[in-house]
């Protein structure tokens, strides 16, 4: 004997498959089908490069240039999975950048009120990346620690930074209003900054091994940022 | 709706001369098709980090950790009915049967939503051992799952396929539900 209703169920999950890749497809965000230039070139035009990143918490992936990655040839230099850290020459503020496969994000912040968050893509040894209101980071492997520039208000930043190991790295909180990022230093040290709209303070100190800040009477959980994630 | 084989001890011992182990093993090399190809599509195709949310989640991830622990607690109904259908604990009755094959549809089928986000935001991916091992299992249990759909389809298959089927199906959404939601909540 047989029973058919096994099949009907089968069948059911495969059309729920079918359905739900349809709907991820057709709901992807602007830039992954419509951009066909490489780059980010679908990022927003805001004026100013502080705290424009959280300006519109809402359009999540505006900035992200994914669609690139896709169009290169050259296989990825870096690691799978790294995020790099450190201190820009002369000064307080520091960097990030988190690549994650072909994907790169990157953070820039002074700890003070100056933050910029950044998405790209990673090309051999090279990655570029542009923030929301399209300031270009740009960045190269060199031999195990990366070398890159950033344009912060008509100055060319040079930084030099090395791999930043867990708890060190990267990190990001957003709450309904708020958007946190911190630098997290292998020896430590934090820089951070948080925006509300158009207004940047310093970060509250984040506990990297229990990373719970409460902002506004608003628990937040702030994540490692890997490379992949819409800023 | 009378997919789930009779309860053991109505059964009368169909084994040896009934059996057969053809559509066994072809159900098993369906079974690991399925898995090999989502495992194929989830390498080959560039993620495209993001994908459709579910409102009401506070992220895309909790909206994954509710689903699949909901899943989770419908594969546990799944195995107290499945022991009920064998006569390993007194549950008797139609309802057992009706219980044990909804709840499995509705388990699955709600994992779908999060299996599609795994594959089309992420990918299989393998830059560590937890995440190796998820993206390993992901894929397992859907071959397992169509596996034991198959198994189901007939009578004449040997007494401890469907056993074996369930059995595989569960662990792979154990082990999937460990080296996420555990994760997620622990981590």
């Amino acid at each position: 004997m047989k029973h058919r209703s096994p099949l009907v169920t089968l069948a059911a999950v495969a059309v729920a498959f079918a359905i739900m890749f349809t709907v991820n497809m057709l709901s992807g965000p602007p830039g992954s089908s419509s951009t066909g230039t490489a780059g980010p070139s679908s990022a927003a035009p805001a004026p100013a490069s502080a705290s424009s990143a959280s300006s519109q918490p809402t359009e999540t992936a505006v900035a992200s240039p994914s669609p690139s990655a896709s169009q290169t040839t050259e296989e990825s230099k870096f690691p799978e999975k790294v995020v790099y850290a450190g201190r820009t020459k002369h000064g307080s503020a520091a960097i990030a950048v988190a690549v994650l496969g072909d994907q790169s994000a990157a953070y820039f912040c002074d700890g003070r009120n100056i933050e910029s968050w950044f998405r790209g893509a990673v090309r051999g040894a090279d990655t570029s990346l542009k923030s929301r209101s399209g300031v270009a980071l740009q960045a190269s492997l060199d031999g195990d620690h990366m070398k890159g520039s950033v344009q912060i208000k008509k100055d060319t930043l040079k930084f030099e930074i090395n791999e930043a190991k867990k708890p060190a790295g990267l990190y990001r909180a957003r709450g309904s209003k708020t958007t946190v990022g911190w630098i997290v230093l292998e020896d430590g040290s934090e820089v951070g900054v948080q925006t509300t709209g158009a207004d940047s303070t310093a970060a509250p100190q984040l506990d990297p091994e229990n990373p719970q800040v409460t902002l506004g009477g608003e628990n937040l959980d702030a994540k490692p940022v890997n490379g992949d994630e819409d800023l | 709706m009378t997919s789930v084989p009779v309860p053991a001890p109505q059964a009368p011992p169909a084994e040896p001369s009934g059996t057969k182990i053809a559509p066994v093993v072809i159900a098993f090399a369906l079974g690991t098709a399925v898995a090999i190809g989502l495992g194929v599509y989830g390498r080959l195709h560039t993620p495209s980090g993001h994908a459709v949310n579910i409102a009401g989640f506070s992220s895309g991830a909790a909206a994954k950790a509710a689903l699949a622990s909901v899943a989770m607690a419908l594969a546990i109904v799944q195995t107290v009915t499945a022991m009920g259908l064998y006569g390993r604990i007194p549950l008797r009755g139609a309802w057992v049967g009706t219980v044990h094959r909804w709840s499995g549809r509705l388990a699955v089928l709600i994992s779908v939503p999060v299996a599609v986000h795994c594959l089309y935001a992420l990918g299989f991916q393998a830059y560590d051992g937890r995440v190796i091992a998820h993206s390993l299992l992901g894929c397992f249990f859907y071959g397992a799952f169509v596996f034991k759909m198959l198994i189901l389809t007939r009578d004449d298959s040997p007494k401890w396929a469907l056993p074996l089927a369930g059995g595989l199906v569960l662990s792979g959404l154990t082990a999937l539900w460990v080296t996420a939601v555990l994760y997620f909540l622990i981590v």
